[in-house]
């Protein structure tokens, strides 16, 4: 965890809230409830240390075992 | 949702530097690896996946004109196939949007030793994320601004290096018969079925040539693979394979009478507007695909919050160059056209069998 990464993303979601706020509060309640939610899912993760997490490229490589296999025997 | 309208033309032109753009850079030395001295015959069998995808998706927007891809989606699988279709969609949109940046940035990093590859990526996606929000009007006359100056350097380049070119490397052709050059094609054809991506692009067209185009573009990207495989390939002979930027290194040799030499910077330079169009629309159908999938009413406030996404997805589980050029063959070459090919085949074949149940209905 690094709490440098986590802080700059915060101040970066910050900034976004505070520069659509005027435009989103205009929006109808769907938009908005998407527009946080996705903004909650960068945050959060942003918590980890990603680079080194098994994410969902990694997800995909297992599924795909069969096939990198047989890519790498070409 | 986006109200803006572009031509068939400008279409295309996005299309061509969406697909150029990076695969001028890695494609012929992954080529290169599986097809040795052929490596200019697998576009030619890769492009055959550019064709049908554009035939899929036209045939697609002709049962179903002025749809979105998900509305198609919604009359031939129903609604609750159609979510799970769009997170599918979603998620691979935001991977590949991720890897395109990703890939981008470790090409920057070569010439920038000190700056994180983040700092390289989010300064791109800014500028990507202005350009989305000012939505596809601007995105598709950006890219008929930058298409002739990417066409025009890539052939200059092609044309100074005439003098180095050793026509003789081509031979022998076929050497170990087909089969090496049909391997070579499977790097390749995941970026001719980008192609896809004009099904988001089709409902905002103005003219009905859809289909010309698509088509001409097609050729169009086959010309330039081919021709750039084959400056690759007689400059650099069998060692393609072992750069990681072969047309970098080709350009490299530049040398018109010790007066115009080490040009490579212009090369840098229209790679870096080739990409921006390549990130640009991709974000751009990333934002497309989520708006459409949820059913908002504007794409526009979504387009920051998926920016940080996209940075963070690109990162994640890919700690390095390798990792990521690993993957470049061992997952993408199976997920591109299980995404952009065979799905929408799917649908279309749907669409064909219902379509003549419901004649068979009213007989």
């Amino acid at each position: 965890m690094k709490w440098g990464i986590f802080f700059c993303v915060m101040v970066i979601i910050g900034t976004i809230i505070l520069y659509e706020w005027k435009k989103i509060k205009t929006y109808p309640k769907r938009d908005k409830i998407t527009f946080f939610i996705l903004l909650i899912i960068a945050g959060a993760l942003s918590l980890f240390d990603l680079p080194n997490l098994p994410g969902p490229v990694t997800l995909l490589e297992t599924i795909f075992r069969p096939f990198g296999n047989f890519m790498e025997s070409l | 949702m986006d109200k803006g309208r572009i031509s068939s033309m400008q279409m295309g032109m996005m299309m061509y530097l969406t697909i150029i753009a990076t695969a001028i850079l890695t494609v012929p030395s992954i080529t290169a690896k599986y097809a040795q001295k052929d490596l200019w015959l697998s576009p030619i069998w890769a492009s055959i996946i550019g064709f049908f995808t554009v035939i899929i998706v036209i045939q697609l927007s002709k049962r179903f004109p002025r749809q979105t891809f998900f509305q198609i989606c919604e009359h031939t699988i129903g609604t609750l196939a159609t979510k799970l279709l769009g997170f599918l969609y979603f998620t691979f949109f935001l991977i590949a949007s991720g890897q395109i940046t990703r890939t981008y940035a470790e090409f920057i990093k070569v010439f920038f030793i000190k700056t994180p590859v983040s700092v390289i990526m989010i300064s791109m996606l800014l500028l990507s994320a202005f350009t989305v929000i000012a939505g596809i009007e601007v995105i598709g006359r950006v890219a008929q601004f930058f298409f002739p100056i990417f066409i025009f350097s890539v052939f200059i380049i092609i044309f100074l290096l005439l003098p180095q070119l050793e026509p003789s490397n081509i031979f022998p052709i076929l050497e170990n018969g087909l089969l090496p050059s049909l391997k070579g094609a499977i790097i390749p054809q995941v970026w001719f079925g980008e192609l896809f991506l004009i099904v988001f692009l089709l409902p905002s067209l103005s003219d009905s040539k859809g289909m010309k185009w698509g088509i001409f573009t097609v050729l169009l990207i086959l010309v330039t693979f081919i021709i750039t495989n084959i400056t690759v390939l007689f400059i650099l002979n069998q060692n393609t394979e072992f750069y990681i930027y072969p047309f970098l290194s080709a350009t490299q040799l530049v040398n018109l009478g010790d007066f115009i030499e080490s040009i490579e910077p212009i090369i840098i330079a229209i790679w870096i507007l080739g990409t921006f169009i390549k990130i640009t629309v991709f974000y751009y159908v990333t934002i497309l695909t989520t708006a459409q999938w949820l059913k908002l009413s504007d794409y526009k406030p979504i387009v920051w919050p998926i920016g940080i996404l996209i940075v963070e997805v690109s990162v994640w589980g890919v700690p390095n160059l390798m990792v990521n050029n690993h993957i470049d063959i061992t997952v993408f070459p199976l997920l591109f056209p299980i995404m952009q090919t065979f799905i929408p085949l799917f649908i279309l074949g749907v669409a064909m069998i219902r379509k003549k149940s419901k004649t068979l209905e009213v007989h």
